[in-house]
């Protein structure tokens, strides 16, 4: 099992957004943090993530809609990114759905303290 | 072509009956001319016209006797005819009989007309029975419709709007009841101890909260025994009425929502700061951390509690139920309860044996009843009183027990103690709450196909049981369903119509 290494983070809230990486940092982990959905969706596309953290609701483009490009349609963009979104949003069934079925984890942020976080990045495999 | 008769209308019985009298009082009189006539002319011949004068004044005398007798006395009975034939819907020629007329005042005649005009008028089954047509076009304009159920609650009628949906053939209402308080579980219970029983719901969606075209209805059901249409139930349709209700249940689901940001920041931080502070605290200082985190992991759950009573009530409490080792699930929130008991000095213990069989769980609804009814263990014991927290196999089942050697419950408190909002009046002086926390409580383990229960005894403790069925005892009907994804269990049966998942 290789250990996750490089986590890329697209979160438009600044405090949450700077909260993890200072924590991940702290923890060892190379980040980067994308406010917007559109430029998130270009860096997710330019380098091979071991992590992606995804919020749902963005300015720009929606975590739904940068999932379905990166996952949707049955084509695999970024096969070697473990993908988590993070939401403190009531998205419908569907939307939510769709979400659940593209990423490999779908969890509420207000539970999720960086420790946890990091928990569960940490029992990922990067291979 | 033979043509039918038109029924006869009360109204005519009065014009018949006086019609009778006057053919009556005819044939006496010409029969009294004609013998007293023959009577004459046997006793005095020959017949003069003094004779013929003096019996045709006894025959008309007679006639008009008959007739002014029989007016004073059907008079009365004709008006009373007239008010009957009012009452059916029929179109009266002379005015309707008053009760408060001044002319009947001392006969007493007002008080029976009166007594027939307030009298129920059976005439639904005369116009159901002759014109079927006029009854499906009237049900059919009702804002809601009739549905009948057979024994088999298989719907034998439905008027046009019934809320029905179809499975293996068997045409059913499509009614979302909440949890156990359901049209099948009143149906079971009137099997068991009913002859006639009636029953009203409100606010019963037939489809779940945010589907397009969702009407919500108030069932008013009827069941009878042996009938041969066991069970009718009208419905309502209040979605009108009820809409802004749920606007207002959309609107805590969203402002619950923001709150969960400003959540997600301080848990977050105090977790951070905590990690990073570590050895530089002093132990006053930790205790003032430990306090923050308490409160940052407290209001998380009174906003999860707000969130699913809300989505509950819109019938959207979505579950995924995953093959789970209790103990495991308890684990996730070991270090918060453990931190909460402490903060009020209580002592927790936990005995969750780790060989139990797999319960068909969702991990973060479970995890929130159980730290639901701790909190409640913890609020309602002594300074200084222990907590314990129990696990055992019981058939299909698995046991969670949760006991306190608290205050306790009188039992007309425990009665009403999953209701929402509900709080005792002694609850409602000396511990905060909302009142909501025991009524999700049930209804997630509900939809997890289990069973909540309390024993209490006032001033001994409380002692809450959740029953949870074990994984092995439901995966045939989970795996029937498509890996979880469409199915949902409401109180005892399970109902194909939801997504697992809870967000």
């Amino acid at each position: 099992m290789t250990a996750i290494k490089t986590v890329l983070i697209i979160e438009d809230d600044r405090f949450i957004g700077e909260m993890y990486v200072r924590s991940l940092k702290k923890a060892g982990y190379d980040v980067d943090w994308m406010i917007d959905g559109h430029d998130g969706l270009v860096a997710a596309r330019n380098k091979p993530y071991d992590a992606l953290l995804l919020d749902v609701m963005l300015p720009e483009m929606r975590g739904g809609d940068i999932l379905k490009a990166l996952r949707g349609n049955g084509e695999n963009l970024i096969p070697d990114t473990h993908v988590i979104v993070l939401t403190n949003f009531e998205q419908d069934d569907e939307s939510r759905l769709a979400m659940q079925q593209d990423a490999d984890a779908y969890l509420i942020k207000a539970e999720i303290t960086p420790r946890k976080l990091i928990e569960i990045l940490k029992n990922l495999d990067a291979s | 072509m033979e043509m039918k008769q038109p029924k006869p209308l009360i109204k005519d019985y009065a014009s018949v009956m006086w019609h009778r009298v006057c053919i009556v009082a005819v044939v006496i009189g010409v029969a009294a001319t004609a013998l007293s006539t023959l009577l004459i002319s046997f006793i005095t011949p020959p017949l003069m016209f003094a004779h013929l004068a003096l019996t045709g004044g006894v025959g008309v005398a007679i006639l008009l006797s008959i007739i002014g007798g029989a007016y004073i006395v059907l008079r009365p009975l004709r008006t009373i005819m007239h008010a009957i034939a009012h009452t059916n819907g029929e179109q009266l020629a002379v005015t309707i009989p008053n009760p408060h007329d001044k002319k009947y005042e001392t006969t007493g005649l007002g008080t029976a007309i009166q007594a027939v005009y307030t009298k129920e008028q059976p005439i639904s089954s005369v116009v159901t029975s002759t014109n079927p047509t006029i009854a499906t076009t009237s049900i059919n304009r009702m804002h809601g419709a009739i549905m009948t159920l057979d024994e088999n609650r298989a719907v034998v009628y439905a008027s046009g709007k019934a809320p029905t949906y179809t499975v293996n053939g068997i045409l059913r209402p499509q009614l979302l009841f909440n949890g156990s308080d359901s049209l099948d579980e009143w149906l079971d219970e009137c099997a068991e101890t009913a002859v006639k029983a009636e029953r009203l719901w409100q606010r019963v969606p037939d489809k779940p909260a945010d589907t397009k075209g969702q009407r919500i209805f108030d069932v008013y059901a009827s069941y009878e025994k042996g009938a041969a249409h066991e069970t009718v139930l009208t419905v309502v349709d209040m979605t009108s009425r009820y809409q802004e209700d749920e606007d207002n249940l959309n609107f805590i689901a969203f402002a619950a929502h923001e709150l969960r940001g400003p959540i997600t920041v301080i848990r977050g931080y105090v977790d951070v700061l905590q990690d990073e502070l570590d050895e530089t605290l002093e132990s006053d200082q930790r205790e003032l951390f430990r306090r923050l985190s308490v409160s940052a992991n407290r209001l998380s759950s009174y906003v999860n509690n707000i969130l699913n009573t809300s989505r509950y009530d819109r019938r959207h409490l979505n579950l995924n139920l995953t093959p789970n080792q209790l103990a495991s699930i308890y684990a996730t929130i070991s270090d918060d309860m453990n931190l909460r008991a402490a903060s009020q000095n209580r002592l927790l213990s936990i005995s969750i044996p780790t060989d139990l069989p797999e319960i068909a769980a969702d991990r973060a609804s479970l995890s929130e009843v159980i730290s639901n009814l701790i909190d409640n263990a913890i609020k309602y014991s002594h300074e200084g009183g222990t907590v314990t927290v129990t696990a055992a196999q019981q058939g299909d089942f698995v046991d969670i027990t949760i006991e306190d050697q608290g205050i306790g419950m009188a039992s007309d408190v425990v009665k009403n103690l999953f209701q929402k909002f509900y709080r005792s009046h002694r609850s409602r002086e000396t511990v905060a709450g909302s009142g909501i926390g025991l009524y999700i409580s049930k209804a997630i383990v509900e939809s997890h196909g289990g069973a909540i229960s309390v024993r209490s005894t006032e001033g001994y403790g409380s002692t809450f049981t959740v029953s949870i069925p074990t994984y092995a005892s439901v995966e045939s009907k989970l795996s029937v369903d498509g890996g979880n994804q469409n199915l949902i269990s409401q109180g005892k049966g399970w109902i194909k119509n939801h997504s697992m998942y809870r967000g």
